[in-house]
């Protein structure tokens, strides 16, 4: 087994890879302080869980007003556990947001965006509005009536942006109306473009982590320990 | 500057030196926290699903629109800010508060990291998620803007019918579709079942030289696209509390029908005379319709949507 391995990490380093993620050292925090410290990971979780879910309905989901909510049907009717994958799917999503506020509140509130990690934080907004972007896109796809009406809604909402508005809306819709243009959209934006978009800043976030370190939990400034400025 | 940037290096560098090694120290409990989400996740899958309503219905003005649970809060303050107010709520305020979060590394800058130790920056989030927590809680709280309808199923299947069929290719139904054919929200609700039904089967029985195909439909498809077109004419749909709503509070002073007081005008007919914008406004508040007016407000005593409900009701009346 081991001149295998050796070869394999002489080839690949491998071993390094594992030594410089893995074996890196942390700052302990104590107790339920630690556990604050899994919702960035808890995120990444749900997200392949979307990924993994999102591409199975891929299999089965037609973007078009006229097939869109017979083949939703479809998958939750006749796909073996299409039901269990579309609600993993529907309900990862709201868990995608609980879980990304959770861990933007915690980077918050223990000032983690402070020096050198400010580029984590702000790349971590981004993050969020892809989140948001996603599940906005997402909501409309099964074309029923809430799908429908919320998104009419939500375009007109960002319709009201001043000067630019009315174009974004005709941009989001495809049109001046919602239909077939606006599902087809939804879906190269849900499917295609905030994955891309998402694989890239998850990337970013995470060297960024790495790189700096995971910030130790804050405590009370003394004057002794440099945290006051001279 | 850059003086405690120096400390804090220093500093994080003997934390880490004192501390863990990432595996596994971290990765135990991270594993852990994702088996649970999966659990909780596979539960909240299994036993409640992802719903699916009806297909949407773009001619449908009375469905309530909700948005995803996590939009509600910025759905209610919308409602705090009306008419050319509306763009500040929906966009300004969000674009200035998502610009300061993005920035926030160079507004709150000093070494200070515990949440004490920064009041004000600790103070305004909290306040944010007070905020939020609010009004998510009030939008879901918050009465429905139209009655809920039960819709009949056989009309449903009908329109469902009459998007499958591509109908709209030549009809117009709420200024929706092709101009080939007759626009359908003003003339089929006028023709008798009977007729519709005779025309389904075969439009030239009843309109010699009408152009229209022949369909072919069983028997329960040609009722339920008849019942689809009655439904088109018949006003915005009330809920059946409407009447109750009816009979509890109007009906010591008013008639429809036999049943009824007779201190008021007697509004069996009332729809002929009045649309329900102005009977809404009137039951809201009958002063400001007519000032002379001895009918009391119902403005504290019938929430928005019972008011509506009943002027629905009311304007279907002797139509
Ligand atoms: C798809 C969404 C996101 C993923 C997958 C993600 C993932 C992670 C992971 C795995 C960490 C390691 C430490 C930890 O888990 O706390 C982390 C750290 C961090 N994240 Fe995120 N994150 C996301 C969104 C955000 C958001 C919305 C923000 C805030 C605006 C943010 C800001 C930060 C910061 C500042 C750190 C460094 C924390 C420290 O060093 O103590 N992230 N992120």
């Amino acid at each position: 087994m081991k001149p295998v391995l050796d070869w394999i990490f002489e080839r690949t380093g491998i071993d390094r890879v594992w030594e410089a993620l893995m074996e890196r050292h942390i700052p302990e925090a104590e107790g339920s302080v630690s556990w604050l410290y899994t919702l960035g990971s808890a995120a990444m979780f749900v997200f392949t869980v979307q990924a993994v879910t999102g591409a199975l309905l891929a299999m089965n989901y037609v973007p078009s007003p006229d097939h869109a909510y017979d083949s939703v049907k479809f998958i939750g009717d006749k796909v073996i556990l299409g039901g269990f994958i579309r609600g993993l799917h529907h309900w990862g999503a709201s868990f995608m947001v609980v879980i990304v506020v959770l861990h933007f509140m915690r980077t918050y509130f223990m000032g983690a965006y402070k020096y050198p990690r400010e580029g984590t934080w702000m790349v971590g907004i981004a993050l969020l509005g892809v989140v948001i972007g996603f599940g906005f896109t997402g909501y409309l796809l099964p074309w029923d009536q809430k799908a429908y009406w919320a998104t009419m809604v939500g375009t007109n909402i960002a319709g009201q942006t001043p000067f630019v508005g009315p174009i974004i809306s005709k941009i989001l819709k495809g049109g001046v109306d919602m239909g077939a243009a606006t599902l087809t959209r939804f879906y190269a934006i849900h499917v295609l473009i905030l994955p891309a978009i998402i694989g890239i800043l998850i990337g970013a976030h995470l060297f960024l982590v790495v790189w700096h370190g995971i910030s130790e939990p804050p405590q009370r400034a003394k004057p002794s320990d440099g945290q006051e400025k001279p | 500057m850059s003086d405690w940037h120096e400390a804090y290096r220093r500093r994080y560098k003997e934390a880490k030196e004192r501390g863990v090694s990432f595996f596994p120290y971290a990765v135990v409990k991270d594993v852990f926290m994702a088996l649970l989400v999966l659990c909780a996740l596979s539960y909240l899958a299994i036993h409640f699903g992802a719903g699916l309503e009806d297909v949407a219905d773009p001619t449908d003005t009375t469905y309530n629109p909700r948005p995803e649970w996590y939009f509600l809060f910025m759905f209610q303050a919308l409602k705090a800010f009306p008419g050319n107010l509306e763009p500040l709520a929906a966009v300004i305020l969000p674009g200035v508060v998502v610009t300061l979060l993005f920035f926030l590394p160079f507004l709150d800058r000093g070494p200070k990291r515990h949440p004490f130790d920064r009041p004000l920056i600790t103070g305004l989030g909290v306040l944010g998620l007070l905020m939020v927590s609010y009004l998510t809680y009030a939008g879901a709280k918050a009465p429905l803007l139209n009655p809920v309808v039960e819709r009949d199923p056989v009309v449903e299947s009908g329109a469902r019918l009459y998007r499958d069929l591509n109908c709209a290719y030549c009809h117009r139904i709420g200024r929706k579709g092709g101009g080939v054919g007759p626009e359908l929200d003003r003339v089929a609700p006028q023709e008798t079942e009977e007729w519709l039904i005779k025309h389904f089967r075969d439009p030239r029985s009843v309109t010699p030289g009408s152009t229209m195909p022949q369909l072919h439909l069983l028997d329960d498809e040609v009722k339920a696209l008849a019942a689809y077109m009655k439904s088109l004419g018949g006003g915005e749909p009330y809920s059946p509390e409407a009447p109750k709503l009816f009979a509890a509070n109007c009906a010591v002073c008013h008639k429809i029908g036999k049943e009824g007081g007779e201190v008021g005008p007697d509004l069996s007919l009332i729809g002929s005379a009045r649309d329900k914008a102005y009977i809404r406004r009137y039951v809201t508040d009958p002063a400001l319709v007519n000032p002379s007016s001895a009918m009391p407000n119902f403005k504290d005593q019938l929430t928005g949507t019972q008011i509506e409900d009943i002027a629905r009701y009311l304007s279907s009346l002797g139509r």
